[in-house]
This record gives structure tokens, C-alpha cells and sequence, in this order.
């Protein structure tokens, strides 16, 4: 083992014999560059909302990772995924977010794109006025491409080009929830909020994936939604959650509801269900709306969450989905000291990753298993290539 | 009217790109040296391409007819 390389050997032992992550996976940059590429470039990582491009032409750069990257919806109406540079001189295409008319051109010298990433202008390339140069094929110097699909109104990027497909390697979870593949429409600009939190993205998995907090962290819950009204929900290496037979509507003035998804099953009348989705997104679904919280690793220490609200029709009444949000932002603003304190737990230099509770812990313990084990197959294949 | 480098410069001040579009072609249009013309003609089909102005397609095949521009394999984006 390389003397820099964390131990993982008791993470992925039995639950009852179990340690969590090491504190290096939670507080090393190495570590995390390390997991940057095992666990989000190489697997599925959510990245923005299809809402973010509503309209053709729609141009959002993003940050993913320090990687600059465009968000667009190109002019057939496919939301796309593109790194944000110019093949010329790497020149950064677009800096704020914008309506693409008709090509994007790079500012630095000119060369423009269609929004399909294709490469359709060279001004000057050959010489003043000469737009074309036998050493330039702009068959292949179009834009850079990064793998991306569409679910629960989600982004999702390959950056590696890896994965397998979208709907390969989340199968069984699309197959979960396929009651929830239904057009799904995001409540809008009263439905979306971000959280910046002081901790590692991987704690705010842990806590999410959880009930053994509920009762504790979110007492308000109590009254109608007890601990033993919760299920695990354990899919071992592809994700994990949690679940309620004591869904409770929300509910307006006048006693108004929203919308209910079309055609779901009896169960999910009193029924919700919370789950990771490896390795950064957090979804929820429930009869009458869904959410899904991106989280951004903006280092070992900070988080960006980006939590967004999608109902089962195109209108919903302004004052309900307004407190149905709000409702949410208190939830998970009540996980905010929890995953903070484990991060400043973590510099502990005799912590051993903790021990979980075998009863409780199961969905947590799944991720910290996938987690070690994407790791020890990326270290297997760097060390086979060396 | 004021001279049209003046309208030019006024144009790139104020990010102007629809002016561009016209006063690049007007330009080129008033240029009797080849290398000028294509020069002009570049600057407003590239303008147009950004806004996907209509006159880009036409500005494009008067590059294309003096060499400077590779003629189009297909044509299924405005952006083109």
C-alpha cells in the first residue's frame, strides 16, 4: 500500500465490526482529489436541474469540481453538458449565464459554436480575412462533451466517459421509483434554495441516508412520523435511504392539497421515500411533489447544497408550494449543526471513523462500504498500470 | 452621418452587435482590395452567427465564393 494511501480495510467488514471513513476522507485535499475522480468523475454525479436551461438557447457555466463547465439547451431542445472552453486557446466561452441567439463566440478570437457544440466559425485562422486552414478540420475540433442524461428533472455527468450508461448503472433504481418517470415540473424560483455548509460532502450523504437522527435532530417530526415508522432502504453498491409508511400531506388555509402524481400505486398514499442516489444527490419522493438536493464538494470542508422542489403539474398554488419550501428549508437547516460537528469531529486525530449501530446504521454503513470500495478499485488499477 | 469608423467604434463601445452586423458588411461593400473585403465580410458574418442574424447565411456564401470560408455540408442549424 502506498505509505500516503488511507486504510480502508475495516470499512467494508460487517457493520457490527465496522469502522467509518477514516478523518483523512473527510478533512485531507488529497484525499479528496482522490475521491474526486473515484467517486465523481467516474460514476454519475448530479450537476445542476434541467430547469436551469428552460429555453433554447439558455447558457448556465458551472463549476463542477474546479472544472469549468457549460449547462445548455441546444436548439433541437436537448439540455447538453460541455467544457466551457475554447478549442483554441482554452479561453473560458461563456462567464455568466445568458441567452445563446445563435453561436457561441468565443471573445478571445472569435471562433464560434453552435449550441450542439459544433465547431462553425474560424475568423482569420488562415491568414487576415482567410477563415480556413488545411491544419484546422473543425470536424474535429468541436466542443468537449461531457456525458450527461436527464432523471428526476437532474442533470447527471459522466466526466470520465466510464460509466456505464445512465440507465445501466442506475437501473434498479429507476426501476424503484419508475411510479416517479413522469414529467416532473420545478416549483420555480421559490423552489429552489442553496445551503453553503462548513463539512464534506460525504457527511451530508451519511445524515441524509439515515433515520436514526429523525427523532432527535427533527423532534417536530414526532408527532406523526416515529422512529418506527421508518424503513432502511439498502442497495448495496448503487445506493441508499430511507422510508415512511406516514407520508402526511401538506396542507393549506382552505385545506387545499397538491396535485398528486398520476397513477401511483396505493402505496405511496401514506408512503415517502429518501434516498442517495451515489455518489451526490439526494432525492425525495412523495405522492404530491419530489425534491432532489445536489450537493457540490467545494472542498474537503465545504458543501454547497442546491435543493430544488418539482411538483406533478405545470402550476401549483403560490402560497402552498411557498410554505411547502419553507417547510423543507427548516428540515434541513435543523441537519446543519449535526453534519458541521462531525466535520469539526473529524479533526479528532484518535477518531477510528466511528462505530455504526448495527440496527440503525445500515444505510450509512452501504455508503462508507461503496465509498472504500470505489477507492480500492481505483488504487488496484493504478497499481496495475505502474 | 459621421464617418464609418466612428460609427464602427461607437458600435463596438456599446456592444452593438445587430450595428456591427451592418456596418462591417458596409464596410466590405465599400473595400476594393480583396483581403479587406474578406476581412469586413469576416467580422459581420461572425457577428451574425453570434446573434443567428438571417444575414449570415448570405454573408457566409460571399466568403465562401472568394475562398475564405469552406462551403457548408449541410445546413441544419440556424447557428451555422
Amino acid at each position: 500500500m502506498d505509505q500516503s494511501q488511507t486504510d480502508l480495510s475495516n470499512v467494508r467488514r460487517p457493520i457490527a465490526e465496522a469502522n467509518g471513513l477514516p478523518n483523512a476522507h473527510y478533512t485531507d485535499p488529497a484525499v479528496f482529489d482522490e475521491e474526486k475522480h473515484a467517486l465523481l468523475y467516474d460514476g454519475w454525479s448530479g450537476l445542476a436541474v434541467a430547469a436551469d436551461v428552460p429555453e433554447i438557447g439558455d447558457a448556465v457555466p458551472l463549476n463542477f469540481l474546479g472544472m469549468p463547465l457549460l449547462l445548455i439547451r441546444d436548439r433541437q431542445g436537448q439540455v447538453r453538458v460541455f467544457q466551457n472552453i475554447c478549442r483554441h486557446r482554452g479561453m473560458i466561452l461563456v462567464d455568466a449565464p445568458r441567452k445563446i441567439e445563435g453561436a457561441i463566440r468565443c471573445p478571445y478570437h472569435s471562433w464560434c459554436y453552435s449550441t450542439e457544440g459544433r465547431l462553425v466559425s474560424t475568423p482569420h485562422v488562415g491568414g487576415p480575412g482567410q477563415n480556413k486552414h488545411d491544419g484546422i478540420d473543425r470536424a474535429l475540433l468541436g466542443l468537449m462533451e461531457v456525458r450527461s442524461h436527464i432523471w428526476m428533472g437532474v442533470v447527471w455527468i459522466n466526466v470520465s466517459g466510464t460509466a456505464p450508461d445512465f440507465t445501466v448503472a442506475n437501473a434498479d433504481l429507476l426501476a424503484r421509483w419508475a411510479e416517479f418517470d413522469r414529467p416532473l415540473y420545478h416549483g420555480g424560483a421559490d423552489s429552489t434554495f442553496k445551503l453553503e455548509v462548513n463539512c464534506n460532502w460525504k457527511l451530508a450523504v451519511e445524515n441524509y441516508c439515515e433515520s436514526y437522527h429523525l427523532p432527535w435532530v427533527h423532534p417536530g417530526l414526532n408527532s406523526y412520523s416515529r422512529l418506527e415508522d421508518h424503513y432502511h432502504i439498502e442497495q448495496a453498491g448503487l445506493y441508499a435511504g430511507q422510508g415512511t409508511f406516514v407520508y402526511r400531506q401538506i396542507r393549506g388555509e382552505g385545506d387545499e392539497v397538491f396535485p398528486d402524481f398520476e397513477g401511483l400505486s396505493d402505496k405511496w398514499d401514506t408512503a415517502a421515500e429518501y434516498i442517495t442516489a451515489f455518489p451526490n444527490v439526494l432525492l425525495g419522493v412523495h405522492r404530491d411533489h419530489t425534491f432532489a438536493i445536489i450537493l457540490e464538494p467545494q472542498g474537503p470542508e465545504k458543501t454547497c447544497e442546491h435543493v430544488h422542489l418539482f411538483y406533478a403539474t405545470p402550476q401549483t398554488d403560490d402560497d402552498l408550494r411557498a410554505r411547502n419550501a419553507k417547510q423543507w428549508k427548516e428540515v434541513f437547516v435543523e441537519d446543519i449543526f449535526v453534519v458541521e460537528g462531525m466535520q469539526r469531529g473529524r479533526h479528532a486525530v484518535s477518531f477510528d471513523g466511528g462505530r455504526f449501530s448495527p440496527a440503525m446504521d445500515g444505510p450509512t454503513h452501504l455508503f462508507h462500504a461503496w465509498v472504500a470500495g470505489r477507492l480500492d478499485h481505483q488504487r488496484a488499477m493504478v497499481q496495475a498500470a505502474e | 452621418m459621421k464617418p464609418l469608423e466612428a460609427r464602427l467604434l461607437a458600435a463596438h463601445a456599446a456592444d452593438d452587435r445587430e450595428a456591427l452586423v451592418a456596418l462591417y458588411t458596409e464596410a466590405a461593400d465599400q473595400s476594393d482590395e480583396a483581403d479587406a473585403r474578406g476581412f469586413f465580410l469576416t467580422h459581420a458574418y461572425v457577428f451574425a452567427l453570434e446573434l443567428g442574424a438571417p444575414q449570415a447565411s448570405a454573408l457566409r456564401q460571399r466568403l465562401v465564393e472568394m475562398g475564405r470560408e469552406p462551403p457548408l455540408q449541410e445546413v441544419s442549424d440556424k447557428s451555422r
